[in-house]
């Protein structure tokens, strides 16, 4: 896990250790886990269900606090920030996409994207205009005004792309964005995702385990047990990583 | 973002009119109960509503209510009218006494003496009479007083005034114009009947002349139980009881301040204003109740929604804001509905039905501030868990 000096570090995180819960239900959730993303890759978190890996992204994006080890995010040190300050680094420097889409349902499609940008304070008109050009980059300007529920699974996960994008994070964490869609879904979406890394200077990190999208990774970082047990370089995508 | 907690709030729309029907329930309740609590408490000074051009009333000095009272001797009625700034001042008695059926059967009656001069405190009469019917010897008025059913006198002829005796159950019509009632074995002859402000408790009036009191109840030395002051154009009714009080050491309260009087005494000394209380706390407690448990339902059920919004970086007092607003809204609304429900209820009700309901000025106030601090707290207590939510359930599948 040595470093190219030359690539620029969107995360880094050393030895990190969460358990959950105290006595005899203590849960070991992370035992020591090393992590580097380099600014501009996308990188796979994968291993078997219950290693660590939802738990591992939530406390690189603050929303988690780990109890022991270190953490940069984009530059920052997560343990000197304040909850303000990880608040606010959540509100202006990462996307969020998740399994389960989390629409809001009261919300059309165009109004859902806009959220990350009026929760940043953006007026309301600004903000609905922007999600609308970000919508039709994920092909759904016709249905800006449809809610989720009126969206299949593979739409409404492309809603919330455009919605991880709307504010141009410089960092986007999937969790398992294919799980909850068909195969076909799956790969449109992670064309989605790919195009995003090798258009624009975007660190994507996205958990899974569905083996059928590996081939969209730059590099996979395998988890077992709570710790990082094994990196691996793609050889196929003609980008960053060498 | 407040325009996103009002499409949450309204989003689902069988959520959405559950809870401002459950919260205008709630407001009807309150609102209810309290017009019908005031209604009886305004029947509860009915005496005191019914004279209105009395400015000042004198009673003895432990009177203070028109429920419980003591006559004070006719000599009385010369010293209050003789105190400066006095207009008039007239007399009027109260007496509970029996009367007599011409079966047998026989009724509590408040009798209220009026002024032989003037008649001031006789009621207005039904059937297109003019009180002056009382100025016949023997002759009073007759009026429910918001009792039901107890002014039966018998139909049939032979079961008036019988010889053999008492013609209990017999069939009955109510009392009409020239009907007659024994008092103290003095015959009186209904020769009006009115309709005035139902009494609380209720109970059946008779109205006379202050000098067919002294007729009827001759054995009473005393029979001034108030006198019905009006005040000159130069002094203020709250000056002029002042000074009735000091120069004849009688108690003098304003018309105003006599209520007042009359509604703490109901409060502190009848059960079933107590009893009417314990309902309209309950009432108000369920309602209370069931509009915060509404609430706090709505606010748990968008946990997920907030937990999204907090991990795409909403501050807390921003999530606080959300809740609240929702909760404001939902409140207003809904207490609004409730009291407009209320109100065509309630008025209807008491139209047709002779029902005590009387909606004051505050009271829809309080309904609306009720349901809004209710669910203000609600919202407050709701929110705790969305502050304390770990923004990492989100990731956590459905
Ligand atoms: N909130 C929690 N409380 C207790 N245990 C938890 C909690 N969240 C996760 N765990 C446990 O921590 C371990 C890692 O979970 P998780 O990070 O969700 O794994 P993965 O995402 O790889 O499936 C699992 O054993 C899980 O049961
Ligand atoms: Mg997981």
């Amino acid at each position: 896990m040595s470093l190219d000096a030359e690539k620029k570090i969107a995360v880094h995180c050393r030895n990190i250790i969460k358990t959950y819960g105290t006595g005899a239900s203590e849960v070991f959730a992370l035992r020591g886990a090393d992590l580097d993303v380099y600014e501009g890759e996308l990188l796979m978190l994968v291993g078997p269900s219950g290693c660590g890996k939802t738990t591992f992204i939530s406390i690189f994006t603050a929303l988690l606090s780990a109890d022991g080890g270190e953490c940069d995010i984009l530059g920052k040190d997560l343990n000197t920030l304040s909850s303000d300050q990880k608040v606010h680094l959540r509100a202006k420097s990462i996307g969020f996409v998740f399994q389960a889409f989390n629409l809001l349902p009261a919300l059309t499609a165009q109004e859902n994207v806009a959220v990350p940008l009026l929760i940043q304070g953006v007026g309301r008109k600004v903000a609905m205009q922007e999600a609308k050009l970000v919508l039709d980059s994920v092909g759904l300007g016709a249905r800006s005004s449809a809610l989720p529920a009126e969206l299949s699974g593979g739409m409404q996960q492309r809603v919330a792309i455009a919605r991880a994008l709307v504010h141009h994070p410089k960092l986007i964490v999937c969790d398992e964005p294919t799980s909850s869609l068909d195969h076909e879904s799956g790969h449109v979406i992670m064309k989605l995702l790919r195009d995003i890394v090798d258009n624009s200077n975007t660190t994507l990190i996205v958990v899974t385990h569905d083996d059928r999208i590996y081939e969209f990774a730059d590099r996979m970082a395998h988890m077992d047990d709570g710790k990082i047990i094994k990196i691996e370089t793609m050889k196929n995508q003609q980008g960053i990583i060498a | 973002m407040y325009q996103i907690a009002l499409k949450m709030l309204m989003g689902d729309r069988a959520k959405y009119i559950g809870l401002l029907l459950g919260i205008a329930f709630t407001a009807f309740l309150v609102t209810f109960a309290l017009s019908y609590f005031a209604g009886f408490i305004t029947r509860g000074f009915a005496l005191i509503s019914e004279n209105n051009s009395a400015d000042v009333w004198v009673m003895d000095p432990a009177v203070n209510s028109t429920e419980l009272t003591i006559n004070m001797p006719d000599s009385t009625l010369g010293r209050v009218r003789s105190v400066k700034g006095v207009d008039y001042a007239v007399p009027m008695s109260l007496n509970d006494i029996t009367a007599r059926f011409p079966n047998g059967s026989f009724q509590f009656f408040q009798m209220i003496g009026v002024d032989d001069a003037t008649l001031a405190g006789a009621p207005m009469l039904l059937d297109g009479r003019l009180p002056e019917v009382l100025h016949t010897p023997d002759s009073v008025i007759v009026d429910a007083g918001g009792s039901a059913g107890k002014l039966q006198t018998p139909l049939a002829k032979r079961d008036q005034w019988p010889f053999d005796r008492a013609h209990l159950n017999v069939p009955t019509r109510e009392l009409m114009l020239g009907d007659e009632l024994l008092v103290n074995d003095r015959r009186i002859i209904i020769s009006g009947r009115s309709k005035t402000i139902p009494r609380f408790p209720p109970r059946p009036l008779l109205y006379t002349t202050y000098s067919n009191v002294t007729h009827l109840l001759p054995s009473e030395s005393r029979r001034l139980t108030f006198v019905l002051v009006s005040a000159q154009e130069n002094i203020s009714p709250k000056q002029l009881a002042n000074r009735i009080e000091q120069q004849t050491g009688l108690r003098a309260r304003t018309a105003s301040e006599f209520k007042e009087d009359t509604v703490h005494w109901f409060l502190i000394n009848s059960e079933d204003v107590g009893d009417m209380a314990a309902m309209l706390i309950l009432a108000m407690t369920v309602g209370f109740g069931v509009t915060g448990v509404m609430l706090y339902m709505f606010t748990y059920e968008n946990l997920k929604q907030y937990a999204v919004l907090k991990a795409m970086g909403a501050s807390a007092s921003m999530l606080l804001g959300m809740i609240f607003i929702q909760a404001g809204v939902g409140a207003l609304l809904g207490a609004g509905m409730g009291i407009g429900m209320c109100a065509i209820v309630g008025e209807s009700v008491s139209m047709t039905l002779d029902y005590p309901f009387r909606m004051m000025w505050f009271t829809p106030l309080f309904g609306i501030l009720g349901v809004l601090i209710v669910s203000l707290t609600a919202a407050a207590i709701s929110a705790r868990p969305v502050l304390k939510l770990e923004p990492g359930v989100v990731f956590s599948g459905r």
